[in-house]
């Protein structure tokens, strides 16, 4: 059936989370702060590990709500307009990235053994790289690259929001200009921040294919809380008669699909390097299959990529709301272990370590992450009201 | 060629819309056989038709796990139990090396099934029932009700069972057809191979 009315879509309006849960945000928030100075007393090097684990994954989430909504720019899609703006709230937490990005640069010294002069000579293979390994140009290219992220989030945002006042197709038309050119930057930009804060972790080691699977995690834990968002808010009663089971339906499938993107990736990186079995590329699976770190890499196994792939795979469980919040809350935690999984071995080799030290500062990144992406939402509407395709998304059904 | 087997009554409609609300009121009226004929694919037809849910994504999944399991087997026996031969220094059985061949196995089997499946459950190829009406490709929507089964269209027990079903007669069921908003109704009737 074809309805072209927008008028028969009530606008939900904003949306104001409860005192109670603000209150827990700031408190997580200030938790947070309190480990990170405790920390730094107790033991720097671990606590900037975690600092460091909590700033990618939290990063990795911003900027996975903007690719998202480049993504439904650039392809025109339909079926996403009623989800779209809560993707762009999640990037909303990008300015606190430039933040984090700033403290972690004191932070360099405990995490990165190519900042230590005394390491670097006498290792041919270190000095090689000295002239991209240096915390200057390292803070350089990172800051540019958080600068670019910002500069065009804030332009196409702000594009959308403009579109919910008088619904002119020509705020899609220059957003459909910006999300291409994001897009390819992002692919640089992103692909050097992870070889920089994480592969650089050990400097010796390399893999060409570290930066998209990185971008497999990110794309991951951004649907997973696209869809968490989406049904908090539908539980609330916000988006009665405008989400219905058909977009959880896409929501899932998109959830399955890079459940499955993730382990293709994992799996190639991998198999390329036990295949090749050379020396100065092994290492870093060969530190995270011994020890306890045997047992989280099985777990990445059956809880990142198993697990989801099958309770994801039949119809009803896709259009399930509770059922899909429940996954997307173990695929958010499947994705801070692969983060964990990727940081601690370079400074823990007997196994994994999750303490106060690494709890206290995800609560302190969580809290001021949801009050980052409640506040846009109490600022701005949270469905792109004036969007040419929301009226045909809305009574969109599946055959 | 005779005019001799009736296959059934047909209705012709101009727009999806009339079709789908004309396909409800069969569904409801009872009748056993009835099908639509319609140029594209129409949204809301499955569920004003009645029907249910194919079987086909169990027959993709059981395929697939077949393909994944037979391509493991298939790397084991040949590296490990019929001809073991170490290659580049690293056990027989290495499992890391067998997975894209696995997946592989695992797609074409499901691939496969699915295309085979989807004709058999639709019981496809069917030479008797050809197009009634060139109309039906262009810009024209049908509804037939068919007179009985098909030949190749053996209904099962538990369905002859299960509830009885209004019967077929021609002009009662042309007089539906026209209630229901078909511009045209007609009745046809199967062609013979040749």
């Amino acid at each position: 059936m074809t309805h072209s009315s927008t008028s028969m879509i009530k606008n939900p309006g904003h949306f104001s989370i409860s005192d109670r849960l603000r209150n827990a945000l700031v408190v997580f928030a200030m938790i947070g702060v309190a480990t990170f100075l405790a920390g730094l007393r107790v033991d720097p090097d671990r606590i900037w590990a975690s600092f460091l684990l909590n700033h990618f994954y939290f990063m990795s989430l911003g900027l996975g709500g903007i690719f998202f909504a480049s993504i439904q720019w650039v392809t025109g899609a339909m079926w996403s307009a009623p989800v779209r703006r809560l993707s762009e709230a999640l990037s909303a937490y990008l300015p606190v990235v430039a933040v984090s990005f700033a403290i972690l640069c004191f932070g360099i010294p405990h995490l990165y053994l190519w900042s230590h002069p005394q390491h670097v000579q006498g290792d041919l293979v270190l000095q090689g790289k000295s002239g991209y390994l240096s915390s200057g140009f390292f803070m350089v290219r990172n800051f540019l690259a958080i600068a670019i992220w910002l500069f065009l989030t804030h332009k196409m945002v702000r594009n959308s929001i403009a579109q919910d006042q008088d619904g002119n197709y020509k705020w899609t038309a220059k957003n459909r200009v910006l999300a291409p050119g994001f897009l390819i930057l992002f692919g640089v930009t992103f692909t050097m921040a992870s070889f920089d804060q994480l592969m650089s972790l050990d400097p010796h080691w390399f893999s060409t294919m570290f930066g998209i699977y990185c971008f497999s995690g990110l794309f991951y834990s951004t649907l997973a809380a696209i869809c968490l968002l989406t049904v908090y808010l539908k539980s609330r009663g916000k988006l009665d008669g405008i989400i219905n089971e058909n977009h959880f339906h896409d929501l899932g499938k998109f959830m399955f699909a890079f459940t499955v993107f993730w382990a293709y990736i994992a799996f190639s990186q991998f198999m390329l390097i036990w295949y090749a079995n050379l020396p100065e590329e092994t290492g870093y699976f060969l530190h995270r299959f011994h020890g306890n770190w045997k047992g989280v890499s099985l777990f990445l196994l059956a809880g990142k990529f198993l697990l989801p792939f099958f309770i994801l795979l039949p119809r009803e469980a896709k259009r399930c709301p509770t059922l899909l919040a429940w996954v997307g809350v173990f695929m958010l935690i499947a994705q801070w272990v692969d983060v964990l999984w990727m940081i601690q071995p370079e400074f823990f080799a007997e196994g994994p370590r999750v303490g106060w030290q690494e709890l206290g500062v995800a609560l302190g990144f969580l809290g001021v992450f949801g009050l980052a992406v409640f506040r846009f939402l109490a600022k701005n509407n949270i469905v792109a009201i004036g969007d040419p395709r929301l009226s045909e998304s809305v009574f969109h059904h599946h055959q | 060629m005779s005019k001799q087997n009736l296959a059934g009554v047909m209705g012709i409609y101009e727009n999806p819309h009339i079709l789908v609300e004309a396909m409800d009121q069969v569904r409801k009226a009872n009748y056993r056989y009835f099908d639509a004929y319609t140029p594209y694919p129409v949204h809301g037809l499955d569920a004003a038709q009645g029907l249910k849910r194919s079987p086909l994504p169990f027959i993709t999944f059981s395929a697939g796990l077949t393909g994944c399991i037979l391509g493991f087997y298939l790397q084991y026996w040949t590296s490990v139990i019929d001809w073991p031969l170490i290659v580049g220094g690293k056990p027989m059985n290495s499992w890391p090396a067998f997975v894209p061949v696995m997946f592989e196995c695992t797609i074409l089997f499901a691939g496969l099934a699915t295309v085979v499946g989807m004709f058999l459950l639709n019981r496809l190829p069917n030479q008797h029932r050809k197009a009634f009406d060139p109309r039906l490709t262009n810009d024209q929507f049908a509804l037939v009700i068919e007179a009985s089964p098909g030949v190749d269209e053996v209904p099962s027990s538990a369905q002859k069972q299960s509830k009885t079903y209004k019967p077929f007669l021609e002009s009662e069921v042309q007089e539906f057809l026209r209630r229901t908003g078909a511009k045209e109704v007609k009745s046809v009737y199967t062609e013979e191979w040749f």
